[in-house]
């Protein structure tokens, strides 16, 4: 298991008015694996995953993260933990208006400090399809592209795991296709382990697995439709 | 709407505070001077009318022409005091002395005052008695002496000590018999009494037969005014008569007069204070106006008219003014206080009974803040109106492009282009200082709104240059800073301009000081032939000419030459001004004065009707030599003197105006020495001679102190860095101001990048680096402020500099480099608050921040 959760309970308030978000949730996700969680509103799935990459501290329960205990880590090893070892896609892209969209992906090594692997790098740009736009600063790039540069922002430091938020949720539905396509592609060709939280069916249709979340508890555990056994 | 308003400013506190205060320091600047210099002026007043209250006529010498050390009035003869005593009404008269040009010395052989005035004066009689004894008496003999108590208790004297006092004669010991105060006050600004008998007061400062003043004391079957009408039939020329009332008047408006100076220093100050919180404040709004956009559109959608909008940002605008201008005069009366105090720490302990405020300072106070509050809001707040309403269904709206902007740069340049125009008027053109200071001061405030006008498309380029190295150093954070500064340069302009202004006005007093110095010492160099200046040990003011006599007696010394000085008008010439008296036959030898017109011999042969004087006085008052000046003096009538010549005179030593010595003790009544020029025997310094004259004047003539020409250039170069010291401390003020504007304009950006932080935090960078950035980004406006306000102090100093004859620009390029480097620590110190919030942001909760 590249990430795992065991009895992760989390509560915000006390007293009368405190809501549960999470009511005793074990997880664990393998390596290599596109899993989807879905989930109404207030349903505890942002909760959930925020709590795996260590956003989000638990009331109760352990994460593991690559074999590391993340709950009880002081601010800075949980940003050195997220620096090295996860990836986010959000759904309003988030990239820095100030910077290129090469700049922008390059981001988590400059944070880091570290030179960037160049084929590795080169390998991304071709396969997000940015071509000449490289330069382009995101304000000059459309939705599409500035996600699929957000993509490979993730995926550049090669994290263990990408946690992907509403990726398509600021999208039109070709568009939306297309990088759902790109994060299966990431799984198929990479391995990347991901992890997307989204209310959209059609998205969650592209993953491995299907997680459903319903009032803080883990309601539905499903081989996604993607997965080889639901092809049958 | 109105409450909309308030809503709007509650909720947003940091930003209330940081921009009330960029109001609120200049009011407390300017406050705080009416209140400090209303408390003095309140405290005179009574000190006078109550030490006068018995007193019921005065006559003193015609001070018309008169220095603020008393110079060029002549004391009154004793036998006018004869005359009156004749007068019918006239009860009591007696004579008495009250002369500034003495010295009282501590027990540490040292000046007992290095800026307030030292009395010598002499004991009233019992029907006047102005000052009270504190303990012991009044002087009765020639051996005897009192010291108000301030200075008594300041120096530690004790009754019965020894007390030295040097007037025109040596300096003698007397005994203290007693100390004394005033209207019950024991120190009158620091000023130091020394009283002594009357025939003791006349000898000791040359005033034999002579008085300061003679009070009248009328009968009671007559009024004060009937005398003082009766005393000016005989008193005569060069004489004023006045009630006791009116010389308590007089007294305290010379009080306000020399006040007057300080306090409109001190007010320009506060209004440079205020001219720069306005950009601030201007900065504020034009931000938060962006950001609220969608606010205003909403409110336009639910039928709020433009107008009501408008109505709700100035009435923010009001609010913010008035509490900024409440803080402001809250603070300014407790720096009254401080100012007091920091010039008590000067010596000058001035008199305070009760602080006064008066109505005018509150008014004052709350409607120049308020009107720069409200003046500085007014085109954001039209901005506002025009947001359309549709912006507040549409997604991140932007502000729509004004028509102003358009005109921007061209209206800026036009305003830079008039600021430095009116700067030529005042320096060049406009007669009378005030004109010419209003039109330099106007043109350069005008110049710096242009200026900062302009800065948005300097911005870019300045931050590539300083933002290059940070970037090379800190990488991404470095990188990231610079992008963030440049990112609204309008933003960060008008930011930078707050600084520029203060850094611009350090750099021009720091060129200026330094031309100033170089000046000084050039014409040292070039102009002393003596070895020797002897000068009054307070660096300024009038010393006894029986210093230079006895040190002409000192083996060595082989010629000593006095420049007195006298205050006169010269007819068809507005104003008083200076004239210098020089000794013809000894001047050239330790002094070269070049000689521009008239004969070479002008100087040599310099007649009793000859005037000297220099050129720049010809050509600017459209004189000839051969012409005549007529000169007032101060009993004895006009005086005609012929133009022998004219001069040049670097070192401004001389002023515009010389005539003999001889003439000035006969006409003005000049007999003190304000700088003495000591030739030694064989033109050379000889330390042995120079230890000689030392001791001399340390047994005799403490009052003077004897100076080579490098410890003169020392010794000026010491005074004019004191006053830079002053300025200095005022700018920092408006420094201040500047930061608290660097402050507000991080916080507010923060805001508005909230999200993109909490990506950054996200995607795995540190609380440090993300403190470091903005740091870096606060150090860039900083920096874009100082370089631009180096540049504009340079400049100005050239411009300024350029309209002053002979003056030696010279720049003082250590302490350019330190204002470069303060300015960009200023910015580090400003960043402090905006990069510990920025750093404390919940990822989550800034991920989530719309």
């Amino acid at each position: 298991m590249i990430v795992s959760a065991t009895d992760v309970t989390r509560q915000y308030g006390a007293g009368e008015a405190a809501v549960h978000a999470l009511r005793g949730v074990s997880v664990g996700f393998p390596a290599g694996q596109f899993t989807a969680i879905m989930g109404p509103s207030g349903s505890g799935k942002s909760t959930l995953m925020h709590i795996l990459a260590g956003l989000d501290r638990p009331t109760h329960g352990s994460v593991t993260v690559d074999g590391t205990e993340i709950v009880g880590l002081d601010d800075s090893d949980l940003t050195q933990l997220r620096r090295d070892k996860l990836g986010f896609i959000f759904q309003s892209f988030n990239l820095l208006p100030v910077l290129t969209a090469q700049e922008n992906i390059l981001l988590p090594m400059s944070i880091a400090g570290r030179d960037p692997d160049a084929a590795w790098i080169d390998t991304l740009v071709a396969k997000v399809g940015l071509g000449d736009r490289l330069d382009h600063r995101p304000a000059e790039l459309s939705g599409g592209q500035q996600q699929r540069v957000a993509v490979a922002r993730a995926l550049a430091s090669r994290p263990a795991v990408v946690f992907a938020d509403e990726p398509t949720g600021n999208l039109d539905t070709k568009t939306s296709a297309d990088l759902l396509g790109l994060l299966r592609q990431s799984v198929d060709e990479f391995g990347q382990t991901i992890v997307m939280v989204t209310h959209d069916p059609e998205s969650a249709s592209i993953a491995d697995r299907l997680l459903v979340l319903r009032d803080g508890v883990l309601a539905e555990d499903s081989a996604g439709l993607a997965a080889p056994v639901t092809a049958e | 709407m109105r409450r909309v308003a308030l809503r709007g400013l509650l909720a947003r506190k940091t930003r209330l505070a940081l921009t009330a205060m960029a109001v609120a320091l200049g009011v407390m600047l300017i406050a705080g001077t009416y209140v400090f210099t209303d408390t003095i002026n309140s405290s005179f007043d009574r000190i006078f009318s109550v030490s006068l209250a018995k007193v019921d006529v005065v006559i003193t010498p015609d001070d018309a022409l008169s220095g603020d050390d008393g110079s060029s009035t002549v004391p009154l003869p004793a036998s006018l005091l004869a005359k009156i005593r004749q007068v019918a009404g006239v009860q009591t008269a007696a004579g008495s002395i009250a002369d500034m040009n003495g010295t009282i010395l501590g027990k540490d052989g040292e000046a007992v005052s290095q800026g307030a005035p030292m009395f010598i004066a002499s004991q009233d009689i019992q029907t006047f008695a102005s000052t009270q004894v504190a303990e012991g008496r009044f002087p009765r003999t020639a051996g005897e002496v009192t010291l108000d108590k301030g200075t008594a208790d300041r120096e530690g004297f004790a009754l019965g000590d020894r007390v030295s006092v040097q007037g025109v004669a040596p300096r003698e010991r007397y005994r203290l018999v007693g100390t004394t105060t005033i209207a019950g006050v024991s120190s009158l600004g620091g000023a130091a009494f020394a009283t002594l008998t009357l025939p003791e007061a006349q000898r000791v400062t040359g005033k034999e037969g002579e008085f300061d003043a003679i009070n009248v004391a009328v009968a009671s079957s007559t009024s004060p005014q009937q005398v003082v009408a009766a005393i000016r039939r005989v008193s005569g020329r060069g004489t004023i008569v006045r009630t006791g009332s009116q010389q308590a008047q007089s007294q305290s408006d010379d009080i306000r007069g020399g006040l007057s100076f300080l306090s409109t220093a001190l007010l320009a100050f506060g209004g440079i204070a205020l001219f720069v919180g306005a950009f601030i404040i201007f900065n504020t709004f034009s931000i938060t106006v962006a950001q609220r956009a969608r606010e205003f559109a909403l409110l336009r959608t639910l039928g709020a008219s433009r107008r009501q909008v408008l109505g709700t940002v100035l009435g923010e605008g009001l609010t913010l003014g008035v509490l900024g201008s409440a803080v402001g005069l809250g603070l300014g009366i407790l720096v009254a206080s401080a100012l007091r105090a920091l010039f008590k720490s000067f010596g000058i302990d001035l008199p305070s009974s009760g602080t006064v405020i008066l109505t005018r300072t509150v008014v004052v106070a709350l409607v120049v803040g308020t009107l720069v509050t409200v003046v500085s809001s007014l085109a954001p707040a039209l901005r506002a109106t025009r947001v359309p309403p549709v912006a507040a269904l549409r997604e991140g709206v932007a502000m729509p492009e004004t028509r102003s902007s358009r005109f921007a740069f061209p209206l800026a340049l036009l305003l830079a282009t008039a600021g430095i125009a009116l700067m030529l008027v005042g320096l060049f053109v406009a007669s009378g200082s005030t004109g010419a200071l209003s039109f330099t001061g106007g043109g350069a405030a005008v110049t710096f709104v242009g200026v900062a006008l302009l800065s948005p498309r300097l911005v870019s380029p300045i931050a590539s240059v300083v933002g290059a190295p940070l970037q090379r150093m800190f990488g991404l954070t470095g990188r990231l800073a610079r992008e963030n500064a440049v990112r609204q340069p309008g933003r960060t302009a008008t930011t930078a301009a707050a600084l520029m202004v203060g850094v611009a006005l350090v750099c021009f007093a720091a060129i200026f000081a330094a031309g100033a110095n170089k000046t000084i010492a050039d014409a040292v160099d070039n102009g002393l032939r003596g070895q020797v200046i002897l000068q009054n040990q307070a660096g300024f003011g009038a010393f006894t000419s029986r210093a230079g006599e006895a040190v002409k007696t000192v083996d060595g010394v082989q010629t000593v030459s006095a420049l007195r000085g006298a205050r006169t008008r010269v007819r068809g010439i507005s104003g008083k001004q200076g004239v210098t008296g020089v000794d013809p036959a000894t001047l050239e030898r330790v002094y070269a004065l070049e000689i521009k017109q008239g004969d070479r011999d002008a100087l040599r042969g310099l007649g009793p009707g000859e005037i000297l004087v220099s050129d720049t006085y010809l050509t600017d008052h459209g004189l000839k030599v051969g012409g005549t000046l007529v000169l007032a003096t101060p009993r004895s009538g006009p005086l005609r003197a012929r133009i022998a010549g004219t001069f040049k005179d670097k070192s401004q030593l001389l002023g515009s105006l010389v005539v003999a010595n001889t003439v000035l003790k006969a006409r003005f009544g000049a007999q003190q020495d304000q700088l003495t020029f000591v030739g030694l025997r064989g033109g050379r310094e000889d330390a042995g001679v120079k230890r000689s004259i030392d001791a001399l004047l340390k047994r005799d003539y403490p009052q003077a102190q004897a100076l080579t020409a490098s410890e003169f250039k020392q010794d000026q170069r010491d005074q004019i860095n004191q006053l830079l010291g002053l300025i200095y401390a005022l700018l920092a003020l408006t420094v201040i101001v500047a930061l608290f504007g660097i402050v507000n304009t991080l916080v507010l950006s923060i805001t508005e990048r909230t999200r993109e932080l909490g990506m950054l935090r996200a995607i795995g960078i540190s609380r440090r680096q993300v403190k470091r950035m903005i740091r870096l980004e606060a150090v860039i406006t900083a920096l874009i402020g100082g370089v631009l306000g180096l540049v504009l102090g340079v400049a100005l100093s050239v411009l300024v500099t350029r309209a002053l004859d002979d003056f030696s620009l010279a720049f003082p390029v250590g302490t350019l480099i330190a204002v470069l480097i303060a300015s960009g620590l200023a910015g580090v110190l400003a960043a402090i608050l905006p990069a510990r919030r920025a750093a404390r942001l919940d990822v989550l909760e800034a991920l989530a921040y719309e």
